[in-house]
């Protein structure tokens, strides 16, 4: 086994990356540098491409343009056994004939590891993944949990210097997710092993990644850690995608320094790159209050409680927006409100570029 | 309680008295018809037992059902083919073993690797080259018929053109076949039942003095049975999830290694199920065999058939005594492979 404390000069760069299907280009100029025990999570909605690039990194798919390195050296074209990186795929791809000892030590026995050795091995990663009594039953004896456990023991007990998952535990319920959530990435601090982790749920990302890479239909729209890429979006796709409920929209145009759309008007730093223009806000952001008395006003769609707060469903000309409040709030139906929310938490983007624009609302 | 309606005596008779039970009168007839069948097909089998061990009288002078009762039971007929036919007998016994299995386990082989490529490779072969080397072949034979030139010669000829063809114009053909249409040619080859194609097969073995020799029929089997495990094979091939072999790889897996130790212990009961089946077809196969072997290679069906010949009429005894020694085997390996011929390998692979 290596160690890869010796190795931590070791960076893996993707450079350029392109992937076409036929005449569908799926990965596009895809270029990123990840740090020696970074977890990056790479993040987008369903059919964006993501897996593509994660099978480019594993060497499962051919690269059609650009380059993968690792610690400089160039990986484009090894196939995968020579490239130190192991993957959890979504479906775990266990070894259906093998029991949980043959599946983890499956990597070490090709290995030409002693049994001995291989043995020791899987019992030591058997316990940091709780599967030591389960390690004589076979995968269709288990759990999804479970599975995903022995999934996970498979990829680390060669200690490899990378791991690649792809949406890992996007086949389990609910509770379990949140659960093995907090255990991955208690598991990759400890190892500190560089992990490309894929998924569309925007949750697991901001939950897991040091940095998140967020893909949309093949190309890379914003890199940088959760806070970044929450507090910061660079574009509408990303301000979007981003939170739980996501971003409010109002659709309108910036002109004489002014935005404006149905019943709204508010001043602006500077004219944007384009007239047509989108404000955006968090709905944790705003708050709804007395008609008149905030930015604008809008009508109540829908007011909702989940227990821990109010969701209320205003709308505004064609948009609609969701604001959350207190748990004790509640609004009438079809009564007139006002939103409000404070000037540096609104952000303005282009319609056209969907970039967003260095300018910002001002007065308060 | 009320919202349980009472059910009448007819209802407890024909309907299930719980979800998962069968209903009283429903098992009934369902026994008696599975108790009919397995008459229907067992009678037979019964019919050629005691056949075996009637004499010419009790066989002509029959109906005789019950040994004992109806007639006395003699092992004329055994002692006929295992003491005095001793050797004919155990010719056409090994023959039939050995070309069985051989054919079996050569179709197997080349089969199960040409349905795992068609499974796991995209091939796309020009329309136009295919075309090319049938031309090429074509022009080659031509030659050798009409100029007489050495045939070795003009296949040599015929490959080294088409590869240059190939090479050179290759490129511009657009149309290409696809795995599909691989497959499909393949099976297409038993659309036509293979005795069709007895006459110059008979030929060809002719010419290369092979008519009745083992490798005769055991190529001819392999080559007829070859389409059947193709196509069977691909089938199971394409269902092992190709993830598995992806991780594999990742875990540091060689092609080799891959193939030998999770594709094939995967693929085990579709293998286990073709072979028996190739196995069965190779075993009782008879047209063919009657073509290409004559005594040397002589097969069991043949030894059947033969007890229909002598001036003495049709020996029922003998022939009996023949067909119990043939189906014996049969039974043998179709218990010993139906432990792999389960369900359920694939279980835990990749659902959730
Ligand atoms: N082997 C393939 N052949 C053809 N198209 C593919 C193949 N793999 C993926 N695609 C296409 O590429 C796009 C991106 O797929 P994928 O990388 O799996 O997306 P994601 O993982 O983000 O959901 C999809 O439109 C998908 O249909
Ligand atoms: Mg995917």
């Amino acid at each position: 086994m290596q160690s890869s404390a010796t190795e931590d000069a070791k960076r893996l760069s993707l450079r350029n990356l392109n992937k076409s299907f036929g005449s569908v280009h799926v990965v596009k100029d895809l270029s990123i540098e990840i740090e020696p025990g970074e977890f990056l999570v790479l993040l987008g909605p369903s059919g964006c491409g993501k897996t593509t690039a994660l099978r480019m990194v594993a060497g499962l798919e051919t690269v059609d343009s650009g380059s993968i390195e690792l610690g400089g050296e160039d990986i484009t074209n090894a196939l995968p056994k020579y490239r130190d990186i192991a993957m959890v795929f979504q479906s775990y791809a266990l070894y259906p004939h093998k029991t949980v000892a043959e599946n983890m030590g499956f990597p070490l026995k090709v290995a030409g590891v002693a049994r001995a050795d291989v043995d020791a091995a899987v019992r030591e990663t058997a316990a940091q993944v709780h599967m030591i009594e389960y390690l004589d039953r076979f995968p269709r004896e288990l759990s999804g949990g479970q599975r995903q456990r022995v999934a996970l023991g498979r990829a680390m007990i060669r200690r490899p210097y990378a791991f690649l998952m792809d949406e890992p535990l996007s086949n389990l319920d609910a509770k379990l997710r949140g659960h093995m959530r907090a255990e991955l990435k208690h598991m990759q601090h400890d190892l500190g092993t560089t992990t490309i982790y894929v998924t569309h749920d925007q949750i697991e990302a901001m939950t897991l990644a040091h940095r998140v890479a967020i893909m949309n239909e093949g190309v890379l729209q914003q890199l940088g850690t959760p806070r970044e890429v929450y507090d910061q979006p660079a574009t509408l796709f990303v301000a979007g995608f981003m939170g739980s409920p996501p971003m409010n929209f109002v659709h309108g145009s910036i002109d004489n320094q002014r935005f404006t759309s149905t019943n709204v008007n508010l001043p602006v730093s500077a004219n944007g790159s384009s007239v047509k223009s989108v404000l955006g806000f968090r709905p944790e952001d705003s708050e709804v209050g007395v008609a008149g008395s905030g930015l604008f006003d809008a009508t109540v769609f829908a007011s909702e409680q989940t227990g821990e707060y109010t969701l209320v469903t205003v709308v505004l000309g064609d948009d609609t927006m969701t604001i959350k409040m207190p748990r004790d709030f509640d609004a009438a139906i079809h009564s007139s409100v006002s939103v409000s929310f404070p000037t540096d938490k609104g952000f303005l983007f282009d319609k056209v570029s969907g970039n967003r624009e260095s300018i910002h609302l001002v007065g308060g | 309680m009320a919202y349980i309606r009472k059910r009448t005596l007819l209802n407890r008779i024909f309907e299930a008295p719980a979800i998962g039970k069968m209903a009283p009168g429903t098992a009934l007839f369902v026994y008696a018809c599975l108790l009919f069948w397995t008459l229907v097909v067992a009678f037979p089998l019964y019919w050629i037992l005691i056949t075996s061990l009637k004499t010419a009288q009790d066989v002509n002078g029959g109906p005789f059902f019950i040994p004992w009762v109806d007639f006395t039971p003699s092992l004329h007929a055994w002692k006929e083919l295992f003491v005095f036919d001793y050797e004919d007998t155990l010719r056409s016994y090994t023959n039939s073993i050995v070309i069985a299995l051989l054919s079996t386990l050569l179709c197997i082989s080349v089969g199960s690797m040409a349905a795992y490529a068609l499974a796991r490779i995209t091939y796309k072969p020009k329309f136009g080259n295919i075309l090319l080397f049938v031309i090429a072949m074509i022009a080659g034979m031509y030659t050798t018929w009409k100029f007489g030139v050495d045939w070795k010669l003009t296949i040599a000829a015929a490959v080294a053109v088409w590869f240059l063809l190939v090479r050179s114009i290759g490129r511009f053909f657009k149309k290409s076949v696809g795995n599909g249409d691989i497959l499909f040619w393949m099976i297409s080859q038993r659309i036509l039942p293979p005795i069709v194609t007895v006459v110059p097969i008979y030929m060809m073995f002719q010419n290369l003095k092979l008519l009745d020799t083992h490798i005769a029929l055991i190529l001819t089997y392999t080559v007829v049975n070859l389409p059947i495990v193709v196509w069977l094979m691909y089938d199971f091939m394409n269902s092992i999830p190709i993830e598995l072999e992806e991780s594999a790889q990742l875990d540091g897996a060689s092609r080799l290694r891959t193939f030998w130790e999770i594709v094939l212990p995967l693929a085990k009961p579709g293998l286990a199920a073709t072979t028996l089946l190739v196995l069965i077809l190779a075993w009782n196969e008879y047209i063919l065999a009657v073509f290409l072997s004559t005594s040397n290679a002589q097969t069991i069906p043949i030894l059947v058939s033969a007890m229909n010949a002598g001036e003495r009429g049709i020996l029922w005894w003998s022939m009996c005594v023949v067909i119990i020694i043939m189906i014996i085997p049969v039974v043998f390996m179709a218990i010993l492979l139906q432990r792999f011929i389960s369900k359920g390998v694939l279980l835990g692979a990749v659902k959730g």
